[in-house]
C-alpha cells in the first residue's frame, strides 16, 4: 500500500516538473525507479516510456491550448524521432543492465552541467528583449 | 519571435538524435529537443516546451513498443505512476506559463546532477 502511494506520488511530482520543462518525465522516472524502487535498468526504462507516452499526450493538449506548440517543427521532429527511437531501443536492449545504468547516469550528469550553464546565461539574453513571445 | 519556415533539415536531425537518446535511455527525448529548439531553432523556452511535448508523442510510442515487446515494461507500476502523472502534467503546464524560466532550469539541473552521480557510482 505504501509502495502504491509511492508510485502515484512519483508520477505527480515528476510530471509536474517534467511538463513545465516540456519533457516527458523519463529523466526523473528512470533514476527514481532504479535508485529508490530497485528496478533493473531495462525495466525502469521501459516502464518510464509507458508513463511518458500518455503523459506527453496530456502535456501536449495543455500546451496546445496555451498556443505553445509549433506544429511545423513538432511533426518532422516526431517522425524522425520514431526512426531514432527504434534504433536506440534496439541498442539499449542488447546492453548489460549495469553498463546501461552507468551510461544513463553519465548522460544525466552531463545534461545537468550543460543545463546549469545555459540557465546562467539565460538572464543576460532575455532582459534586453521584452517583446511578445 | 523568430519562426522557421520550410527548412526541414534541422528538425529531422534534431528528431533523429532525440529519438536515439529516447530509445537508448528510456526517456522522451525532451532533454535534447528543448535545448535544440532554443539554441538551434530560436524558440523561447515555453514554446520549446510545448513543441517538444508534441514531438515526443510519436517518439515515445515507438520506444515504448520496443521495450514492451521485449518484456521490459512493468505495466502495473506504469499505471500507478500514470495516475499521478495525469494530474502532475496539467499542474506543470500551468506552471510553465507562469514560472521564471531561469529558476526552473537551475532547479531542474540540480536534480539531474544529483541523480546522475548516484547512478554512476
Amino acid at each position: 500500500m505504501l509502495e502504491v502511494a509511492g508510485f502515484i506520488g512519483l508520477g505527480l511530482i515528476a510530471a509536474a516538473f517534467a511538463a513545465s520543462m516540456g519533457i516527458g518525465g523519463g529523466i526523473i522516472f528512470v533514476p527514481t525507479l532504479v535508485v529508490i524502487f530497485g528496478f533493473d535498468q531495462h525495466l525502469a526504462q521501459g516502464t518510464s516510456l509507458a508513463v511518458v507516452f500518455p503523459t506527453v499526450i496530456v502535456a501536449t493538449i495543455a500546451h496546445a491550448r496555451l498556443k505553445n506548440v509549433e506544429w511545423r517543427l513538432s511533426i518532422p521532429i516526431g517522425l524522425a524521432g520514431v526512426v531514432g527511437a527504434l534504433v536506440g531501443s534496439r541498442i539499449a536492449l542488447q546492453l548489460d543492465a549495469d553498463l546501461l545504468r552507468r551510461m544513463f547516469g553519465t548522460f544525466l550528469a552531463l545534461l545537468a552541467v550543460r543545463m546549469m550553464w545555459r540557465a546562467w546565461k539565460l538572464k543576460d539574453r532575455s532582459e534586453p528583449e521584452p517583446g511578445p513571445s | 519571435m523568430r519562426t522557421v519556415n520550410g527548412n526541414l533539415i534541422k528538425p529531422i536531425i534534431l528528431g533523429s538524435i532525440a529519438g536515439i537518446v529516447a530509445g537508448l535511455f528510456g526517456v522522451g527525448g525532451g532533454v535534447i529537443v528543448v535545448p535544440g529548439l532554443v539554441l538551434w531553432l530560436g524558440l523561447v523556452q515555453r514554446r520549446a516546451s510545448g513543441t517538444s511535448a508534441a514531438a515526443i508523442v510519436p517518439t515515445s510510442a515507438a520506444a515504448m513498443a520496443s521495450f514492451g515487446l521485449s518484456g521490459s515494461v512493468d505495466w502495473r507500476v506504469a499505471g500507478l505512476i500514470l495516475i499521478g502523472s495525469v494530474v502532475g502534467a496539467w499542474i506543470g503546464a500551468w506552471l510553465a506559463h507562469r514560472l521564471n524560466e531561469r529558476v526552473l532550469a537551475i532547479a531542474f539541473s540540480i536534480l539531474l546532477l544529483v541523480a546522475g552521480v548516484r547512478m554512476v557510482l
